[in-house]
């Protein structure tokens, strides 16, 4: 038997030691008659015989007159609020904030409102742990409606907590009782909040008061003040668009907003980031300048087009200069080869050449290309879908432990230890997991289109840019690197102790980070078969990883519980911001290759953009259903951010943080809709269709909606060259 | 009160000996019972969010007690959704199980194996061509109308019904696609100077314009089908088709377009110039005129396939196929198998000409010696056959492996006979005639003997 839990502190108990022994009877049954029960009314008796008899008339007569206000219950005990309704005490002090929040005025039911999922949470909690287990649950499916859309997992994982133990036992219930929820009111709606439970104190004022006290960090601000986005304005804006989202500084975190600072007296000073792009070793530097010099003077660009070289200076002399650039030192690579001059080169041409996406002008979203590729006959088995950014290969991990690779040009994927007489085919398999494989990354690589050849004669293109080595992660908690020339396992790094979520190779190679159900997230150095750090900090499973462009911070999302997305830096191994606002689990997470902003999606079909440098939120983005973003993607000019999802749709989303699209809901053919214009119709259209059901409308910034037929969008990205390219396997 | 009934603790109980428990006992484990469960499932559920799937499985439920250190349950492994089975052993006690089917075993060794399932594969297509979602089989219907339509039933009205594509015939919904008042009128004013014969400066200029214009990637697709369009109506004409390839041609030239998407719309129409069966009117243009246009024909259809041959797999290879479907048709007249001998070696080369021509020569050899037997023009025609197989033969001397010629082959008429031998009387003569060493001994190099 469970070690019994101390019993919950309360402030006002005077009954009976209700709250021990497990074995509590249930609702209504009556509690044995207490020991003293009968004494209470005795000791009274006796000093009013004493005091009569010493002659203390006056205060005999208001003794007997206060004693007389008391009522007493049948076995003589003193009624308090809390033992006139024992089990359902904290059912009844939450529904009369419920009430009271309900009929408030619209000024500050917004905000009073955010108040409500806490105390359920508390008082379901509290009610659990003081063993009455029929009224919790009765509590529970009673008042738990409003909260069905935002907190559906926490609901999920409180629903069964029935007894003491389980509310030591679940993380969820853990998490509220060890940490304060944090939450912002403006100074008005606090205090009448608090005026409120003092002249309620009798009928659960002081309940609430002491969860108040006791769970809650309650910070005020004053509203008219500050305005922006906390301002009252937005307050009300929001009301009227019946917006459910948890504020950025809300949750059970009590940081500063983007800050990892988790203590409560720091400043609002954030730590500073160096956000530009790596710079390059200078050796790789003279060489691509080499290598452009000499393609530029065999291949003279046409007339009105820019050089190479010109290109590549450009390229170099952009970096702002108001961002600091990670030093080389800090994070040390391997010396640059052959192969990194030519990828670089790639680079610089593929810049020059690409199609360039300009953000939403004039109302009018730029027409994206979406090539979709579709895997057939998966039964369901496919849980990821990569391809490498040559768009050369293509790899799925399926449930059943193999990974597959095939070859998007058809060419046949040998390995020099195929034995003689060996027909290699488009596709290979590569088989060592033993448990479902839930990510893949390849390493780097660059489409170095081979020389033209006539005809027939063209083979393998430029083999020395294709990717060399692909990771994989699995829920036999090992990552395994395998070689993409000989088809074979090279590596396997064991340190996670729960199954692996999701692996990433950084943008320059050498370094990946990985993210596990053991709630940390590691780094790895390919050549080392230890983690180089540790990232520890997320309350819950770290769902999701992302590589900042420069490779010096990563990006980790997590699921039910925590729903932050956190910012950590390689160098020093410490968090550098915190993201919250989310109300799902996290899915998704890509950074811009600027640099400034991070997006992240969660699986209620909200994407969030986040400013790096202010560590606030820029702007939601909704209009995919509810069931999993699985992929996020951003234009290479950073322009654009396109999607894909469990909804069957990939979508395209202007990210400029425009202040009138941002509270506008595309209405029914309303303005917003007729913004979009012809040039996209097909977005038009589909938002429209979007409309029968209130909860997926889309917010304006929605350029297009492409669904696809009954095939889940696992992945979705831009190439270099800005085609989207999405992978997705067809459900019948 | 909890949904795990704590009945089934007392029947564990029992089972395992302990024959009275506490009524109070046996409640509180129910809750735990039903609390441990809900606890696998968040798990679980955890799994099949992470597989990306919708239906949780029996591999998700035992990874999650993997994960919460429990020992698996085996012998659940399923690949499809388990049914279960209510069989009731009192009023009001249902007993749910899994239903299994039952195989009789006599029958499952006799049956035939079952099929393999279908192996894994991809396919690729276009969701969305510059923001627009093409209305393609692959893709959904998009268009809200017609699916509004659609939905409304066929009963209602045929031709709506017909319209919303309900009915049998097959009509797809079009794509809003809308084209600025300036690209319609230069639409019209290009297609209108292109085919204006008596004007060659402004047909130069349209066509100038085509190839440096940088704007046009939205008349594409009108292009095409007004080339496609002209193709089939004036076949008589060799003016309009010679027109309309050098349209072509100038689309193709032209950096700025993207052209990949739309060569399965272009190479039909190039084809038919190709290998038509009878191109202009013989009368008036005289016999041979179209062997130009084949020429022209042939070169830009190389072009097509050298430029987005490695884009698409299946490009090559067809026109590759009907090109030598119709060169063995010797019902088609000699045109025809010009274009075909032209189309095989500007798009497979060498290689091609030695697979697929070089061992058809001798059988269309008969064929060939009628045609030169003919005074009729046919025999005019029939050269040019001569001509063109010539010219592929020469491919292949290009390409042949030096060094080993010219000292295994006899003189003379000995000479002669092998190459009637290997290619038939016509071209064999000419080959010989040639007196090429190297062509000579790339035409017999055929089976080389390592």
């Amino acid at each position: 038997m469970a070690v019994q839990p101390a019993p919950p502190s309360r402030t006002e108990s005077v009954g009976p030691a209700s709250a021990g022994g497990m074995g509590t009877p249930t609702a209504g049954t009556p509690v044995g008659q207490a020991p003293g029960a009968g004494s209470n009314q005795n000791l009274n008796q006796i000093v009013l015989e004493y005091l009569s008899k010493k002659g203390y008339s006056r205060t005999e007569a208001m003794l007997r007159r206060e004693s007389g206000s008391i009522a007493f219950d049948a076995t003589g005990q003193p009624v308090t609020f809390d033992d006139k309704f024992k089990g359902r005490r904290w059912h009844e002090a939450y529904s009369v904030v419920k009430t009271w929040v309900d009929s408030i005025l619209d000024i500050y039911k917004p905000e009073l409102s955010r108040i409500l999922w806490p105390l359920f949470v508390h008082c379901f909690i509290e009610t659990i742990a003081d063993c009455y287990p029929g009224e919790g649950r009765f509590f529970f499916t009673e008042c738990r409606k409003p909260f069905d859309d935002e907190h559906s997992d926490d609901l999920r994982a409180l629903s069964n907590v029935q007894e003491p133990e389980h509310v030591q036992q679940n993380d969820i219930a853990q998490l509220y009782r060890t940490n304060k929820y944090r939450l912002t009111l403006s100074k008005m709606g606090f205090a009448t909040l608090i005026e409120f439970l003092e002249t309620k104190e009798g009928e659960g004022g002081k309940s609430i008061n002491f969860l108040i006290n006791n769970h809650l960090d309650i910070r005020t601000v004053d509203r008219a003040a500050i305005g922006g986005v906390r301002g009252l304005q937005k307050l009300m804006e929001e009301k009227q668009g019946d917006e459910q989202a948890p504020a950025e500084d809300e949750g059970i975190h009590g940081h500063h907003p983007g800050s990892a600072n988790l203590n409560p007296d720091a400043t609002g000073a954030l730590h500073r980031l160096q956000l530009a792009p790596m710079p390059m070793e200078i050796d790789l530097m003279d060489d691509v300048k080499a290598e452009l010099n000499h393609e530029d003077s065999s291949n003279p660009p046409r007339p009105g087009r820019s050089t190479l070289v010109e290109q590549f200076e450009q390229r170099i002399k952009v970096e702002p200069s108001d961002d600091t650039a990670p030093s080389r030192d800090s994070i040390p690579f391997p010396p640059s080869t052959a192969r990194d001059v030519a990828m670089e080169v790639q680079k610089v041409k593929e810049n020059r050449d690409r199609f360039r996406i300009e953000g939403k002008t004039g109302g009018v979203g730029p027409g994206v290309s979406v090539t979709m590729i579709t895997f057939h006959n998966t039964f369901d088995s496919v849980n990821c879908v990569e391809f490498s950014n040559d768009n050369i290969l293509a790899a799925v991990g399926t449930a059943e432990s193999y990974i597959r690779v095939w070859s998007l040009d058809n060419h046949a994927l040998a390995s020099p230890q195929d034995p003689p007489g060996f027909q290699p085919s488009s596709s290979r398999r590569l088989v060592g997991h033993s448990g479902p494989v839930y990510a893949l990354s390849f390493s780097p690589s660059a489409a170095v289109p081979a020389p033209p050849t006539n005809g027939h004669t063209d083979h393998q293109s430029s083999s020395d840019s294709h990717p060399r080595y692909m990771l994989s992660c699995s829920a036999d908690t090992t990552i395994r690197l395998w070689s993409l020339d000989t088809w074979t396992n090279l590596v396997v790094y064991r340190s996670h102790n729960s199954p692996v979520w999701d692996v990433r190779f950084c943008p320059h190679g050498h370094y990946f980070a990985s993210s596990s159900a053991d709630r940390t997230a590691r780094l790895w150095s390919t050549p080392q078969i230890a983690p180089l750090r540790i990232f520890a900090g997320h309350d819950s499973d770290v769902e999701t990883v992302a590589w900042h462009p420069n490779g010096a911070y990563i990006f980790t999302g997590a699921g039910v519980g925590d729903k932050t997305v956190r910012m950590w830096s390689i160098a020093q191994g410490t968090q550098a911001r915190i993201f919250t606002g989310h109300a799902g689990n996290v899915t998704a997470i890509a950074c811009a290759p600027n640099g400034h902003v991070v997006a992240s999606a969660d699986d209620k079909g909200v994407i969030i953009l986040w400013d790096l440098r202010t560590g606030r939120l820029v702007k939601r983005m909704r209009g995919h259903g509810p069931g999993g973003i699985w992929s996020l993607g951003w234009s290479v000019e950073s322009t654009v951010l396109v999607s894909g999802g469990a909804d069957c749709s990939v979508r395209v989303w202007d990210v400029q943080p425009s202040k009138d699209t941002q509270a506008k809901v595309n209405g029914e053919n309303g303005a917003a809709a007729k913004v979009d214009g012809p040039a996209v119709n097909g977005g038009a259209a589909a938002s429209k269709v979007g409309k029968v059901k209130g909860r997926e409308q889309s917010t304006a910034d929605m350029i297009s909606d492409f669904k696809t037929k009954k095939s889940p969008v696992y992945t979705a990205r831009f190439t270099n060259m800005n085609l989207v390219v999405a992978g997705g396997a067809y459900l019948p | 009160m909890s949904v795990w009934n704590p009945e089934n603790v007392t029947d564990v109980a029992e089972s395992i000996g302990i024959a009275s428990l506490n009524r109070d006992v046996v409640e509180h484990l129910a809750r735990d019972v039903e609390y441990r469960m809900s606890q696998v499932l968040n798990e679980a559920l955890k799994f099949m969010r992470h597989g990306k799937r919708t239906t949780l499985t029996t591999q998700d439920v035992s990874q999650a007690l993997r994960l919460l250190d429990v020992e698996p349950l085996y012998g659940y492994e399923s690949t499809r959704p388990l049914r279960f089975g209510e069989a009731s052993i009192g009023p009001g006690q249902p007993l749910f199980y899994v239903e299994d089917e039952e195989v009789e075993f006599e029958k499952l060794i006799n049956a035939p194996l079952p099929k393999v399932p279908r192996e894994m594969s991809y396919t690729a297509h276009w969701l969305a061509v510059e923001g627009v979602q093409p209305s393609i089989p692959q893709n959904p219907l998009t268009d809200p109308r017609s699916a509004e339509l659609a939905a409304k039933g066929s009963s209602a009205n045929s031709t709506l019904a017909a319209v919303s594509g309900n009915d049998n015939i097959a009509v797809k919904p079009l794509v809003k696609h809308i084209l600025s008042k300036e690209l319609q009128l230069y639409f019209e004013r290009i297609c209108g100077a292109i085919l204006d014969e008596s004007n060659g400066e402004y047909r130069s200029a349209a066509f100038a314009s085509l190839r440096t214009d940088t704007g046009l990637h939205q008349l594409i697709p009108y292009f095409i089908q007004f080339v496609a369009d002209k193709v089939t109506h004036n076949l008589k004409s060799i003016f309009v088709l010679t027109q309309t390839m050098q349209l072509l041609a100038a689309l193709l030239d032209n950096q700025s377009l993207f052209l990949a998407p739309y060569v399965p719309g272009i190479v039909p129409s190039i084809l038919t110039c190709l290998i038509g069966k009878h191109l202009g009117n013989p009368a008036l243009d005289g016999a041979t005129t179209h062997f130009a246009l084949r020429d022209y024909s042939a070169s830009l259809l190389s072009k097509t396939a050298r430029q987005y041959g490695p884009s698409s797999s299946t490009l090559k290879p067809r026109i590759a196929r009907s090109c030598l479907k119709h060169f063995l048709d010797s019902h088609k007249p000699f045109g025809t198998h010009y274009g075909a001998v032209l189309g095989l070696t500007m798009i497979a080369g060498a290689q091609g000409v030695r697979t697929l021509i070089l061992p058809n020569l001798k059988a269309y050899d008969l064929h060939l010696q009628e045609g030169m037997k003919d005074d009729s023009g046919k025999r005019e025609q029939a050269e040019y056959v001569v001509q063109a197989i010539l010219r592929a033969l020469q491919t292949l001397q290009e390409d042949a492996v030096m060094g080993m010629s010219s000292n295994g082959h006899p003189a003379g008429e000995a000479l002669r006979e092998r190459l009637v031998g290997a290619v038939g009387q016509v071209v064999g003569g000419r080959v010989f005639e040639s007196g090429r060493e190297g062509l000579i001994g790339a035409v017999l190099e055929r089976d080389p003997v390592v």
